[in-house]
């Protein structure tokens, strides 16, 4: 088997794209604004992948004639201290936000998600135990937790995705849970526990597919929370070390530069992070109105 | 009543001593080797095998990890919180000199969300989907995306650009002298309370939203009382309910962001002195600040549930 491409998997499965790209029809048509802010979403995303592409200047170059210059038109955010474009450095910044907030997710909430469906289907002494261990998890301000974890492991890229991923596990596992325990006494699931079906089918195959919809939920919110989380972490020197911008750092860079820090180093790394972690949610919003029409509203 | 607060309080130990554990395993086990902690990668690889051996004797790091949990606990139940490398003075009275500055911002911050997302929440909730609500709700979801740090940092620099005003950077108690030590806490407090507030005024509006369909609402309405009231007297203190449990969890929030908000604004509070341990590496500081905020924040919440218990028959007698 070779790689598939993606026009492999069009041609293979003309079915399933269509659906997916009647679903986005319906969303954009039943909520505007969260498509918009989707889309929103989308293009940090695509200006993350082609970072290296659109930056104006490397983000790592110096120079030494523009040091500490305001918004201009060659550099349209600045340059900082020693003569870095804020522009280029901002850009560069969100893919390691979006990657640190990425992996945090797929690693912490599926895991904590997984973690849920075995407590919930199984309880017991299991379940008992779990729960109290995710409680000792919840004790803990999940910033002061990622600090602690980042500081134990030593700055890193990967150390802070484990740091914020250990964070978000108590949230998965909570909320699979009680949504497992309520599929567990569906009629379907007795059907299938009555024909014969080992554990394993009844809790992939037939409860599973039900903890999709919150998982997403939950997944496109953490999303927006592990983005804060890093920028705090790289604020207080415990994430991803300098040369490497990233958005926290930044911050602390300008915050270090001096009594008065120039407002451009920290008016566009701030602005990227809240208009990023803004899209997600606002995303997160639209999808669970969209799946889950009881929870409209609430937090 | 009696047996909920016993078990609640029988549970919240449990959860200390779990959380005891949970904190010595990644400030002593995860790192390995933590003296790598303490020196950094680099700093480790200049101190010779001999140098290691005797700080690893001279901090008792060299003994069975049993025997190092079971001194750190005793240490802590003696009050004795030990001291930095880098300053003369001990935790215990850093954390009794500073920790009051904190505490001052953490409860300022809790009124200001009640006083501002309440009444956002009742406005939102009794007029749906008009201007006022979309503009509350847009409002608040921005506040729950904007970092307080970054809006420190911004006030900060606002203030110092157009009034030429800073704040005084020496820790000053409220009865000493009440307008400079108001002058440090102000800022953070208003930072971590507005953030507080877009939770609560989120929760607040849909938690009214729901109650005020109930029937025992509509009942007060058909008796012909003010609808005020009905809202005031009726409505609100069931729906409060869930905002008061959902306040004892923001305790977190403002806890934990105090530190980079208390960073922002250069206040020398219980926040900031745990941005330094961070920042020097000074993880038998740092274990002890951790083991502290998560007390309090067992505490705080054991408090509020207690509280809930107190006001709501309900779950007394559950």
């Amino acid at each position: 088997m070779t790689a598939i491409t993606p026009n492999q998997v069009a041609v293979a499965r003309p079915g399933r794209l269509r659906s997916i790209g009647r679903g986005l029809q319906t969303f954009a048509r039943r909520s505007p604004l969260s498509a918009f802010w989707g889309v929103i979403a989308a293009l940090i995303v695509a200006m993350a992948v082609a970072a290296p592409a659109i930056t104006p200047y490397p983000p790592l170059k110096s120079d030494f004639r523009a040091m500490q210059k305001p918004p201009s038109e060659a550099h349209w955010f600045g340059t900082d201290q020693i003569g870095r474009d804020t522009l280029s450095r901002v850009i560069h910044g969100s893919r390691t936000s979006l990657m640190v907030a990425l992996g945090a997710v797929l690693f912490g909430t599926t895991l904590g998600a997984l973690w849920g469906l075995a407590c919930g289907y199984f309880g017991g002494r299991f379940d008992m135990i779990s729960q109290r261990l995710i409680e000792f998890l919840q004790s803990f301000p999940d910033l002061i937790l990622a600090m602690a974890i980042a500081m134990a492991l030593g700055g890193g890229l990967g150390t802070v995705i484990v740091a914020i991923a250990i964070t978000r596990i108590p949230f998965g596992g909570r909320v699979i849970r009680s949504v497992v325990l309520s599929l567990k006494e569906m009629q379907y699931v007795e059907a299938a526990r009555g024909i014969g079906a080992s554990h394993a089918r009844l809790m992939f195959r037939h409860i599973l597919p039900q903890c999709v919809a919150p998982y997403l939920i939950l997944a496109t919110t953490h999303l927006g929370v592990a983005i804060v989380i890093e920028a705090s972490l790289g604020f207080l020197g415990v994430g991803i070390p300098p040369p490497t911008p990233t958005w926290g750092n930044m911050l602390a860079d300008a915050l270090n530069s001096g009594l008065v820090p120039p407002w451009w180093l920290v008016f566009f790394p701030g602005a990227a992070i809240t208009l990023t972690v803004l899209a997600f949610n606002l995303l997160g919003d639209g999808i669970r109105d969209l799946l889950d029409p009881k929870l409209r509203g609430s937090v | 009543m009696y047996s909920y607060i016993a078990r609640r309080l029988a549970f919240g130990a449990l959860t200390v001593v779990g959380v005891s554990l949970m904190v010595f395993v990644i400030m002593r086990i995860l790192p390995g080797d933590p003296l790598a902690a303490i020196f950094g990668p680099e700093g480790l690889t200049k101190l010779t095998e001999e140098q290691r051996a005797n700080y690893m004797r001279e901090l008792g790091l060299s003994d069975p990890l049993w025997v190092q949990y079971v001194r750190w606990v005793g240490d802590i139940i003696n009050g004795n919180f030990g001291r930095s490398f880098f300053r003369s003075e001990s935790v215990a009275e850093m954390i009794l000199r500073r920790g009051p500055l904190t505490a001052e911002i953490a409860l300022i911050s809790v009124v200001l969300s009640w006083l501002v997302g309440i009444p956002v929440a009742i406005i939102s909730a009794l007029r749906p989907n008009t201007i006022a609500d979309s503009a509350a709700r847009f409002l608040s979801i921005l506040f729950l995306a904007v970092p307080g740090f970054w809006i420190g940092m911004l006030i900060v620099l606002a203030l110092l650009f157009w009034f030429g005003y800073r704040a005084p950077m020496a820790g000053v108690g409220f009865f000493t002298d009440p307008i400079g030590n108001l002058q440090l806490v102000i800022g953070p407090a208003v930072v971590l309370g507005l953030g507080q507030a877009a939770y609560i005024a989120r929760m607040g509006r849909s938690s009214l939203l729901e109650v005020i369909r109930e029937d025992y609402v509509r009942t007060a309405r058909a008796k012909g009382l003010n609808s005020r009231l009905v809202i005031a007297l009726h409505a609100l203190p069931n729906a409060l309910l869930p905002v008061i449990t959902l306040s004892g969890v923001l305790l977190g929030l403002v806890l934990a962001g105090s530190i980079p908000v208390e960073r922002a604004f250069g206040t020398p509070g219980l926040g900031n002195s745990m941005f330094q341990a961070v920042s020097e590496r000074d993880i038998f500081v740092m274990q002890n600040l951790v083991f502290l905020y998560a007390v309090v924040f067992v505490v705080l919440n054991i408090l509020v549930d207690i509280a809930i218990a107190f006001i709501d028959p309900r779950i007394r007698l559950r």
